[in-house]
């Protein structure tokens, strides 16, 4: 039988196509056929890109010369404007929007070869942690469809575990990338702030977000993080500095042998398998001659009331955009000022007008001091703890996620979906990078992840790390795994 | 509702929006609820510095001087509503 096409990591489909063994065209074809089969059950696809897919991959075919990611079939999330391919971020208010121009890291991709498959479901506006926040539909995780993918990027991690996808970008301003990489058995890349230019994301929290990558092995993140590094002079938050050659150093020794781990007390709440999980990680980073050294990190359990004090405020700012007036939906109305009001309370949904509100408290007359002031202190505490425990240790590793994914609809009230955040957003506020890695499996059936965090523009070192552990780890992210393509091959 | 630390009607309007009755009913006490929580943070001991963005790099500045822009069918393209080479909208003056 012929091998399926779709099933092959992005790194080796690149090889193939590069080496001429395999046409790009028949790739992207396979991953139609898969779309096809599997989306209407996992919904991560937003909106598809089949015909241009096609065109592209025959030109790429042609080419004599080819990119370095001339194989790769991507899916991109749904809040990173792509030039004349509709984006929502999940909002009724962008529904129609088709943008003008391309994201930064969209034209390094498509400069490299890649094609754009489609674009993925997110929580709206990338607030959320399930991706039932969308105002289209719910995604749904390939592992157990009646349970969450995580999210807000639960669409492109989706996509890629249900091989409808080999690689795919999302964004993290709390934990959106890593969340859902960990809860759909992925790698998953928050870069450090600075590295990745945001130019072209549709802004939520503009001093928290960062696009990432997402794979289902560490050498495809690495390449895939590889292309769309960088400085840009289009992001004025852009680091101007050399980035490391991710997988030309991949397999070297890692030198670094330093690792924090969390105290017992910050992982109180914690689900038992994902507890046992972190302590088997431990364990195995100790026999392979890794010093532990445990942190009690006083500031930690206070990093998500900080996060969720600074996230909405920016929010609210950074939404203020959405007025009707030059682009996306507006409402009828007699006059300006009701087409306003009218626009924004039909286009946004709840989550992201309890955010907006929330933040337009933080910041309002007489309460600034009390919380957006307080939080950006409690933010330069978080900052400081984690100087000072990286001169002492070269990574600090935690799980990835409090528990493993949870059922559809089973978070209600707002607070208890904000939780999920709780080893995640100490990465966004302190600016640093973190990966997260498929550590394990629960006994039934679902993945477990491992998240590590290094200091400010350490992603080589996560890469080197990730990628001696995932042998250790052998975690099989094979196609059986995964429920939606199984009860499909039967 | 008793002892509110906001005023739902005041912090809606600053935000442009308006609230179904259905949100009216929810969203005080999800915001409250929210907002005490969020309150916590008065318990961490911090120093007087205060951090607004993680950019523990030198930022590069640009010169100010005009590109190329968007081509104006473009921009337009994507406007609701349009008159000639102008994006439309309501009055903005009314009679009130």
């Amino acid at each position: 039988m012929k091998q399926k096409l779709f099933e092959l990591g992005l790194t080796e489909a690149v090889n193939l196509v590069k080496s001429g063994q395999v046409r790009l065209v028949e790739i992207v074809e396979d991953y139609l056929n898969q779309i096809d089969r599997v989306d209407k059950k996992v919904k991560a696809y937003l909106t598809c890109n089949f015909d241009a897919a096609l065109a592209r991959a025959r030109q790429i075919d042609s080419k004599p010369e080819k990119g370095k990611l001339a194989g790769a079939v991507l899916a991109v999330k749904d809040n990173i404007v792509t030039r004349g391919l509709r984006t929502t971020c999940g909002s009724k208010i962008l529904e129609n929007f088709i943008p003008p121009y391309n994201a930064t890291v969209i034209e390094r991709l498509e400069a490299e070869d890649a094609i754009i498959i489609g674009k993925t479901n997110l929580d709206e506006f990338a607030m959320g942690g399930s991706t039932e926040n969308s105002a289209f539909f719910a995604t749904r995780n390939p592992w157990d469809l009646d349970r969450v993918p995580g999210g807000s990027s639960g669409g492109s991690a989706a996509a890629v575990a249900a091989r409808e996808a080999a690689g795919a970008l999302g964004s993290d301003t709390g934990g959106s990338v890593r969340q859902p990489a960990a809860l759909c058995g992925l790698v998953g890349l928050k870069p450090t702030y600075g590295l990745v230019s945001r130019y072209g994301l549709i802004a939520f929290a503009s001093s928290l977000d960062q696009i990432g990558t997402f794979a289902r092995n560490v050498r495809d993140c690495a390449l895939l993080t590889s292309i769309i590094a960088g400085f840009d002079r289009r992001d004025s938050t852009s680091a101007d500095r050399p980035v490391p050659d991710f997988i030309a150093n991949l397999e070297l020794p890692l030198a670094k042998k330093r690792v924090g781990v969390l105290a017992e007390a910050l992982l109180t709440g914690v689900n038992s398998e994902v507890a046992a999980n972190y302590k088997a990680v431990v364990r195995n980073l100790q026999e392979l001659g890794f010093a532990i050294e445990r942190f009690p990190f006083p500031s930690w359990q206070y990093a998500l009331p900080c996060y969720y004090i600074i996230a909405p405020s920016e929010a609210s700012s950074n939404l203020a955009r959405f007025d009707g007036v030059r682009y996306g939906f507006r409402a009828d109305s007699r006059e300006l000022s009701e087409m306003y009001v009218k626009t924004r309370t039909l286009g946004f949904g709840s989550e992201v007008k309890r955010r907006i509100l929330t933040g337009t408290f933080a910041l309002s007359s007489g309460y600034y001091d009390a919380y957006y002031a307080r939080a950006a202190r409690a933010r330069q505490t978080i900052i400081r703890e984690f100087q000072t425990a990286f001169k002492q240790v070269d990574f600090i590793l935690t799980p990835t996620t409090p528990e493993p994914a949870f059922k559809r609809g089973e978070k209600q009230d707002p607070l208890s979906m904000y939780l999920e955040d709780y080893f995640t957003v100490t990465a966004n506020l302190a600016g640093i990078p973190g990966l997260s890695l498929p550590s394990g499996m629960t006994l039934n059936g679902l993945p477990i992840g491992t998240q590590l965090l290094g200091p400010d523009f350490s992603e080589l070192e996560l890469f080197k790390l990730a990628f001696l552990l995932e042998k250790i780890f052998n975690f099989k992210n094979n196609i059986d795994g995964i429920t939606t393509v199984r009860e499909e091959e039967e | 509702m008793l002892g509110m630390k906001f005023d739902l009607n005041h912090l809606s309007q600053l935000a442009n929006l308006k609230l179904t009755e259905e949100e009216k009913k929810q969203l005080p006490e999800q915001i409250e609820k929210i907002i005490d929580w969020v309150g916590q943070l008065s318990l961490l001991e911090t120093g007087e510095e205060e951090k607004f963005a993680p950019v523990n790099f030198t930022l590069r500045l640009e010169a100010d001087e005009p590109e190329n822009p968007l081509p104006q069918s473009e921009v337009l393209a994507m406007a609701p509503d349009k008159e000639g080479d102008f994006i439309k909208v309501p009055k903005v003056l009314t009679g009130k």
